[in-house]
């Protein structure tokens, strides 16, 4: 009898016990991951509550990441089980043939609703899972245009040129316009931004330099950042400031009015009291452009795994767990805006998104900055963009010459 | 018996000189070992690798000669990162080694408290250089930085002064904050070699009649050459080292970047690793030429004087 209530008791035990691994089949598997900073605070101990995989979670400075990746991998070892990939990189590291594609692992269903996913495939090779989105749209300080009298929300270059005139007439602030021109990546995305806005492309199809001419949208471009620097709608100081000065030194700060190129994952950060002198005062404004019809690009960045990882299910895992709907939406509270197009969807239903119609609106036209692929010399190319940029504005040398030597550093980038 | 003796003596002589000789090897050993795993080896794979093409995004690895050493003649870039960098070694050498050689005179005089000051004097060279630069960052700020607070107190035109938009300023700008980490250094070395100097000789120059100029120039400098030369061959290849600064101060900016940035741009940026190890190589071999010079003099005044 005895053994009879035992064996009943013990049943449902035998019974769980394959279900319970089959649910977490790499359960007490452990690894690493590497992400820029900062990211949530419980992000392992929720995928190990749910996976039973234990998670190392590495952070550092996006630009610090860069070359951790770069010294481990070419070392042939993996920096971590799943790292960082920036959309700017992908070129570069599928040329070195460093990370596994992800194609069969992802299903297809996640790639439609990653509308981004199509940056990070090289040659019909998935290698990164778009984890935050990241595309372009102009932040507005709306208080500052009110109080300069300006009611209608720009929707054409002029009209945005002729808005900072007027908040800097009327004395709101001294420099309207927050626009980065030290020789970083932001004042790079910036002119790649204002070169879509004025209706062109940086390259042909085989990538011939389409900025060099003065009728091209490029050299347009770079023209309309020196007027607005001329004019003193830009502080002089940009020379020197990064993107992300600019947004926590200037713009947060209610010093100045307009981020031509704007983060929407800044909105919350901006909109916050606690961080933010201007919170309740920030929009995202659709690009203006020389048409009016408003045009961005995306500035993805990916979770992808490196061959050399030696827990690469685990790791896939992972980015599986992490790129979920639920956990987006989730992850917004930490700044991150979903790339799914579900996420984004139901976080504005949910009246959470800052700007939530604009950014839905701007991410239907959110284009790819390079639609034949991002080359393997993109970091070369951008550094000659932002030195020649930061040349010209500290009046060294002309809107021609700036072009010229950017054409002429993508030249000897191809070349080699 | 006395031949014996002798013979005795000399195999025991020659027993206790291998016997030393053995014992110095072996002491040596550790560091000669150490070097060679380190540095020599390290520096021939480095010297191999310079003439292939190593590049992650290219099959292979083939054998491309000086091509890369080739290569630098006609990059502009690296060009004018050259002329950077000796523009702050020049800067750098000259003002560390004249004011290190003044400002440790004037803190051999001081009698009270030259501990202090002397713990005061070298914060700045045990600060990291990313932090130093950080500081100055903010001491070269248009808007509310302190230096364009002081001159525009003065009453000088600086209120919004960008100092990083003309190439002249911005060069001088980062050579200070790389003089300011530096010179410390040269004090600590120079004032140590001052303190060595017998006060003697000084009593003997004044008893003639000798002013303090002469004496500084008479005692005081030709006994502290030494030091000086260890001084400067610190400060030359610490200035073509420089990178924190430019780095923190000005990104890679055109205008600042030193060569130590170019290598860095070239090799983990573009992927170039080859080419960032001739780089690296031909820094390397221009830092050692003229420090030798300063070694060699060094080793002149230390062996003849």
């Amino acid at each position: 009898m005895r053994k009879l209530i035992l064996t009943l008791a013990l049943t449902p035990l035998v019974l769980a016990g394959p279900a319970l691994s089959q649910d977490k089949p790499l359960a007490g598997t452990s690894i690493t991951v590497l992400m820029p900073s900062p990211q949530g605070p419980n992000i392992a101990a929720e995928f190990e509550k749910e996976t039973g995989i234990h998670v190392d979670l590495q952070t550092l400075s996006w630009d610090d990441i860069r070359p951790k990746l770069v010294a481990a991998l070419i070392a042939g070892t993996a920096p971590a089980d799943v790292t960082e990939f920036d959309w700017s990189w992908t070129g570069q590291f599928s040329a070195a043939d460093w990370y596994l594609p992800l194609n069969d692992a992802i299903d297809a269903g996640t790639v439609a609703d990653i509308a981004g996913s199509s940056i990070f495939t090289v040659n019909g090779k998935l290698l990164g899972i778009p984890y935050t989105n990241d595309f372009r749209v102009m932040l507005i300080n709306r208080q500052h245009f009110v109080q300069a009298g300006i009611t209608e929300t720009p929707k054409t270059l002029d009209q945005l040129l002729a808005a900072a005139r007027q908040i800097k007439t009327k004395k709101i602030v001294e420099y309207p316009v927050g626009l980065p021109l030290s020789p970083t990546e932001g004042a790079s995305t910036s002119w790649y931004l204002l070169t879509k806005a004025f209706g062109g492309e940086l390259f042909d199809a085989d990538f011939k330099p389409l900025f060099t001419t003065p009728d091209s949208a490029g050299y347009k471009a770079l023209a309309f950042e020196l007027q607005l620097l001329k004019e003193g709608l830009v502080d002089p100081a940009a020379t020197g400031l990064r993107d992300a000065q600019i947004n926590d030194n200037l713009f947060a700060k209610g010093l100045t009015s307009i981020m031509i190129s704007g983060e929407p994952g800044r909105l919350g950060q901006m909109n916050d009291p606690a961080q933010s002198q201007v919170a309740g005062h920030v929009e995202a404004i659709l690009v203006p452009t020389a048409s009016g019809a408003t045009r961005s690009y995306g500035l993805l960045e990916a979770l992808a795994v490196p061959r050399a990882s030696k827990n690469q299910k685990a790791a896939i895992e992972f980015i599986k767990w992490f790129t979920s709907g639920k956990f987006q939406v989730e992850n917004y509270a930490n700044g991150v805006l979903p790339t799914r197009t579900s996420a984004l969807a139901e976080l504005n239903k949910q009246g959470k998104l800052h700007s939530g119609d604009v950014l839905v609106e701007e991410s239907r036209h959110v284009e790819a900055l390079f639609p034949q692929g991002t080359p393997p010399w993109y970091p070369e190319f951008s550094t000659a963009v932002n030195t020649a940029i930061n040349s010209a504005a500290k009046g060294q040398v002309t809107v021609d010459d700036a072009v010229a030597s950017i054409a002429a550093a993508v030249e000897q980038a191809k070349a080699q | 018996m006395t031949a014996a003796v002798a013979t005795r003596d000399d195999t025991g002589g020659r027993t206790a000189l291998r016997g030393d000789a053995v014992l110095g090897g072996l002491m040596v050993a550790p560091i000669v070992v150490t070097m060679i795993a380190l540095v020599i080896v390290p520096l021939g794979q480095t010297l191999w690798d310079s003439l292939h093409r190593i590049n992650p995004m290219q099959p292979g690895t083939p054998f491309i000669g000086a091509a890369n050493y080739a290569r630098m003649f006609t990059d502009a870039d690296a060009g004018r990162a050259w002329t950077n960098t000796l523009l702050y070694v020049a800067i750098a050498v000259t003002v560390e080694t004249v004011m290190g050689i003044l400002a440790a005179a004037v803190i051999n005089q001081v009698q009270i408290g030259r501990r202090w000051l002397l713990a005061a004097v070298i914060l700045p060279w045990a600060l990291p250089g990313v932090v130093n630069s950080v500081i100055w960052l903010w001491i070269y700020q248009p808007g509310a930085g302190l230096l364009n607070g002081i001159l525009t107190a003065a009453g000088l035109p600086f209120e919004n002064h960008v100092w990083f938009n003309d190439r002249t300023s911005a060069i001088l700008a980062v050579a200070v904050v790389h003089v300011w980490r530096m010179l410390p250094l040269t004090v600590v070395i120079v004032l140590a070699a001052m303190q060595s100097i017998p006060g003697d000789l000084y009593e003997a120059a004044r008893i003639d009649g000798a002013k303090r100029p002469q004496m500084f120039f008479a005692i005081t400098l030709p006994l502290i050459r030494s030091a000086v030369a260890v001084a400067v061959t610190n400060s030359t290849v610490a200035a073509f080292n420089i990178f924190d600064e430019p780095w923190v101060l000005a990104g890679a900016s055109l205008d600042t970047r030193p060569i130590l940035v170019q290598i860095y741009l070239e090799t983990f940026q573009n992927l170039r690793f080859s080419y960032g190890m001739a780089l690296s190589l031909v820094l390397t071999a221009a830092s050692l030429l003229v420090s030798l010079v300063f070694v060699l003099r060094l080793y002149r005044t230390t062996r003849f004087e």
